[in-house]
């Protein structure tokens, strides 16, 4: 009892902030800001200490809270925990006050609405993971836009407004169409089952003919792949990103884009596993594209954040391959791979919005010989350039090779019944592996070695290597990338069960006048 | 015993009708006139008191026989629509000073009332009028602007004719069926014969024209722009809601058959799409509302596509959240030198630097409006949608929710206006406007309200 309530506070703690924030005296930045950290912190600490608790032995929902909130309709207040959304709440939680912190000097106005934002966002995604009924989960799944809109259109670059406007009509038209599969979903499981309700528990029962089954899951399939984003409806998310300020950046690479695999893992899938059979070879394909041509645009982009940007498409491409997998070191490795994908592209456009301070400009070209200029800098750009690149000890490698192997390992028997695509597929994910190498490493090369440059840098005004809060930011990150680098055992454990759960019920066939 | 039904019954009303009385009293005596919108408020508000006391009872009468009936769904209904016109009162102080206001919305109140209980085409015809004479008047109350003559006569006009279709259908139902009851309605509904078929279409195009469905809707737009912001703000809710709860009133617990349903589903969608359409080129603020307001008639119209007994559930809470946030908006409209200047969206440009709470609030209507949650516009949206889709209009549903999101661009406009153009140069007037504040305040608490708890207003439905 005493758990579910600290969940809660996590979950309403930012809204909590958000008012603190309203009620502060205006004149001071200072104070907003400190105010803001402390709040993040705080719900750090709680998050921690629910991960903590976690039991790893227990399936299904932990810490639920559930009360009754829309009676008439079988909508219920509930949340949980569970091995599906336990890494994406600590990494949401664990993201939130370097973001936060990363904004000090950053965002210089109108910095209470700023935090503002900062807060109702990390409410909203929390909210989102946390949310154990369809109709909850979708208020907060669109709640998100609104802070995100506002913050990439006051403090973004130069084109901003043609960014966010592209981001939130992309972004909503996905979810229009979902919010018609909701509907039509809970009227079919009332009209099969005679039960009224929009809990997952009670969705994943609901037993649909294949065409229903493929129509609805087309409609949720649009919006996750969206915010996921997969080729070919990533083209709003190299625009978000480059005009996006730096902790927008931030969490829109390290938890936003996780909503969309998250959503496919939790809801797409598992609800309809009839038609996700049917879909599987398409959207495989889409997700091995999805690796190889982002990794191809990565390669050639002249934008420093468009680098990350086109990088964030090819990694989220595993996520999708260990999802589609469905072998259980597969489907493990896809966690592992967003909460690590969410530190090592959060943390490097932290670093990006670092050196963009100190000399306005994202172009590849004009820098050059970091190392000598800015040495602490490029130590920590070069670990997560590393643990982007996917090498072992870092979380990069375990998220990648366990997708692989899942890969592979369910590609090898299709392969020998005949059917080689599954393989084929997997061979090319490989290949995105060494584009990685090449793209990052191409970046790093041009940015750290060969002869010094950089904007605004002369012999009279040196550039300044990092400060303090800088160091301890990134120091958290590489920190938590090498933990999980080293020691995936842990939260492989405490995602183990519901991993299997997720096969189980994507494997399953849940067509009418099947076995219950 | 009678007589004590004829008083509690129509308690609302007799109320309203005591409100009129006094306000005319001090017109005569043409002193105190600053006290006409205090005495509006507390007659409304206790109209609208009396409405949810009794609804909340569970009283249901009928003292005129087949004319006149209460029940209280029908009650709260009425105390939510009563309920709506006090900040449309509040925030009407900073245009009109004097009382000719306050007087003609109680008429017009006692109109909307009026239909709210109507059990026979009379009463519904004389509630209709009731309603609208004042309006034509209301529009016309703005006469310095010169839009106000052309708006209020395009008004007048339409409304006439909308009079006439009403009059002509309903001659020919009581041709048909010998009876003036509102259910010769809804059993000429499933009838084929060809003039009850006619008389329903007439009687529904009434409805359309008043409702602002294309393609009845060129009207709005002017008459919207024409008026004073306190009066747009009432056509724009309160007529609206009495119009649309009227006609679920006279829909009864008929369901839609063809050819009526392609009716009722295709103008509404067209609606929809076109209000969406046009209300993204609109330069002034008001203007952008009607369309917007014509794109809600739209989706108040698909309600009607889902089964009898939950439609008056489904419209009063669209109602009640689309009612709440447009007066939001518009008490939140911060003042200008003229009236027309207030008007322009390009002198929102920058507000949230001048008025941050004005920008919120205006921004946070436009969310609802646009139907995003966590804001009530999505929950009313949501219950409508569902009703269509429930009652098997797949498809319909579809294209209404996909028209919806064509909708979504001119609000976020508003909102790049507020929070992200540089400042426009506007004199600010800053004149304590406290009254509007009060009105925005009321409705932002009440639209918290119905989003944290929608089920406690779906319940009571």
């Amino acid at each position: 009892m005493f758990e579910a309530g600290v969940l809660n506070v996590v979950l309403f703690l930012p809204l909590v902030g958000a008012a603190l924030l309203l009620v502060s005296p205006t004149a001071r930045d200072d104070f907003t800001r400190r105010l803001t950290l402390a709040v993040m912190i705080v719900q750090l600490a709680l998050a921690a200490w629910l991960y903590a608790r976690f039991d790893a032995n227990v399936p299904g929902l932990q810490f639920e809270t559930r009360v009754p909130w829309i009676a008439g309709w079988g909508v219920n207040y509930q949340i949980g925990l569970d091995g599906y959304n336990i890494l994406l709440v600590l990494m949401t939680a664990f993201l939130g006050p370097l973001v936060v912190a990363g904004a000090f000097s950053a965002i210089t106005k109108d910095v209470k609405l700023f935090y503002a934002m900062v807060f109702l966002i990390q409410f909203a995604m929390m909210g989102a993971f946390v949310a154990q009924d369809l109709f909850l989960f979708y208020i907060f799944w669109e709640t998100m836009l609104i802070p995100m809109f506002l913050m990439i259109g006051i403090w973004g670059g130069e084109r901003r407004i043609y960014a966010t406007i592209k981001f939130f009509l992309y972004t909503a038209f996905g979810s229009i169409l979902m919010l018609a599969a909701v509907i039509y979903l809970v009227y079919s499981l009332q009209q099969t089952t005679g039960v009224v309700s929009f809990a997952f528990a009670d969705l994943v029962k609901a037993r649909l003919p294949l065409d229903v089954q493929s129509w609805l899951l087309a409609a949720f399939a649009l919006s996750f792949a969206i915010k996921v984003p997969m080729v070919p409806l990533h083209t709003w998310l190299p625009d978000a990103h480059v005009e996006a300020p730096t902790p927008g950046s931030v969490i829109l690479a390290g938890v936003l884009l996780k909503m969309g695999t998250y959503g496919f893992m939790k809801l797409g899938f598992p609800l309809f596993p009839d038609a996700t059979q049917l879909f599987t070879p398409a959207l495989m394909t889409l997700a091995v594209i999805s690796i190889v041509y982002g990794a191809c645009l990565a390669l050639v982009q002249d934008d420093i954040k468009k680098i990350i940007a086109y990088s964030s498409i090819s990694h989220l491409g595993y996520v999708m391959l260990g999802l589609l997998s469905l072998e259980l070191v597969g489907i493990q490795g896809a966690v592992i791979q967003m909460v690590s994908h969410g530190l090592v592209a959060g943390g490097l456009f932290l670093m990006v919005g670092m050196i963009y301070e100190r000399c306005h400009s994202r172009e590849l070209a004009a820098y050059g010989g970091l190392a000598k200029l800015l040495p602490v800098y490029s130590v920590f750009f070069m670990i997560l350039t590393l643990a982007s690149v996917g090498l072992p000890t870092t979380s990069g490698f375990t998220g990648e090779f366990l997708v692989l192997m899942g890969a592979f390992k369910a590609a090898w028997p299709l392969h020998l019944l005949g059917n080689s695509l599954p393989l084929v597929l997997a061979v090319v994910a490989v290949t995105g592996v060494v584009l990685g190498a090449l793209y990052m490493l191409r970046f790093a090369l041009t940015f750290l070695f060969g002869a010094v440059k950089a904007p605004h840098h002369s012999e009279r005004h040196v550039l300044a290597d990092l400060n303090s809060r800088e160091k301890a930011i990134l120091g958290l990150i590489v920190a938590a990338v090498f933990a999980l680098g080293l020691f995936p055992d842990e939260p492989m454990r405490k995602t183990e069960l519901a991993a299997k759960a997720y096969k189980e019920l994507v494997s399953t066939p849940r067509l009418p006048g099947g076995k219950p | 015993m009678i007589s004590h039904a004829v008083l509690t019954a129509m308690l609302p009303e007799h109320l309203l009708l005591l409100g009129i009385v006094l306000l005319v009293a001090l017109e005569i005596a043409g002193r105190w006139q600053r006290a006409a919108l205090a005495l509006a408020l507390v007659f409304v508000g206790a109209a609208a008191l009396a409405a949810a006391c009794l609804s909340a009872s569970g009283y249901a009468a009928a003292p005129f026989g087949g004319h006149f009936s209460v029940d209280p769904a029908g009650l709260l209904a009425k105390a939510m629509v009563l309920a709506l016109a006090l900040p449309v009162l509040l925030m009407s102080r900073d245009d009109f000073a004097d009382g000719e206001f306050p007087l003609l919305l109680l008429s017009s109140l006692y109109g909307v009332c009026l239909m709210q209980s109507a059990d026979s085409m009379l009463t519904l015809f004389l509630g209709l009028e009731i309603m609208s004479l004042p309006v034509y008047v209301l529009v016309l109350l703005a006469y310095r602007r010169p839009q106000s003559a052309e708006a209020a006569l395009k008004y007048l006009v339409l409304g006439g004719a909308a009079t006439a279709a009403f009059l002509m259908g309903t001659s020919l139902l009581y041709g048909g069926s010998g009876s003036m009851a509102i259910t010769t309605f809804s059993n000429a509904l499933a009838s084929t014969d060809s003039m009850a078929r006619a008389a329903v279409v007439l009687v529904i195009l009434a409805f359309f024209l008043k409702g602002a469905i294309v393609p009845f809707h060129a009207w709005a737009p002017d008459a919207y722009e024409g008026a004073s912001v306190p009066v747009t703000a009432y056509m724009a809710v309160l007529v609206k809601a009495a119009v649309i709860l009227a006609v679920v009133r006279l829909f009864g617990q008929a369901k839609l058959a063809s050819p009526m349903l392609e009716l009722m589903a295709v103008l509404p969608l067209v609606s929809i799409v076109w209000g969406n359409l046009a209300a993204m080129r609109q330069p002034s603020l008001r203007r952008m509302i009607a369309y917007s307001s014509i794109a809600h008639a739209g989706y108040l119209f698909y309600a009607l596509l889902g089964e009898p007994a939950g439609r008056l559930q489904a419209v009063a809470f669209y109602v009640l959240a689309y009612g709440l946030l447009n007066l939001l908006a518009f008490a939140a409209l911060p003042p200008a030198a003229n009236d027309q200047e207030r008007d322009r969206l390009d002198n929102l440009k920058g507000l949230f630097h001048r008025s941050p709470f004005a920008a919120l609030m205006i921004g946070i209507a436009m969310l609802s409006l646009a139907g995003i949650p966590p804001f009530p516009g999505f929950v009313a949206k949501f219950l409508i949608f569902k009703n269509v889709m429930a009652a098997g209009y797949t498809t319909y549903a579809v294209l209404g929710l996909v028209g919806s999101y064509l909708g979504i661009y001119f609000y976020l406009r508003v909102i790049q206006f507020m929070f992200m153009s540089p400042d426009a140069p506007v004199a600010v007037d800053s004149r304590p406007r406290h009254l509007a504040l009060a009105a925005s305040l009321v409705c932002l608490a009440a639209a918290t309200w119905v989003s944290v708890f929608p089920g406690w207003v779906i319940a009571g439905f």
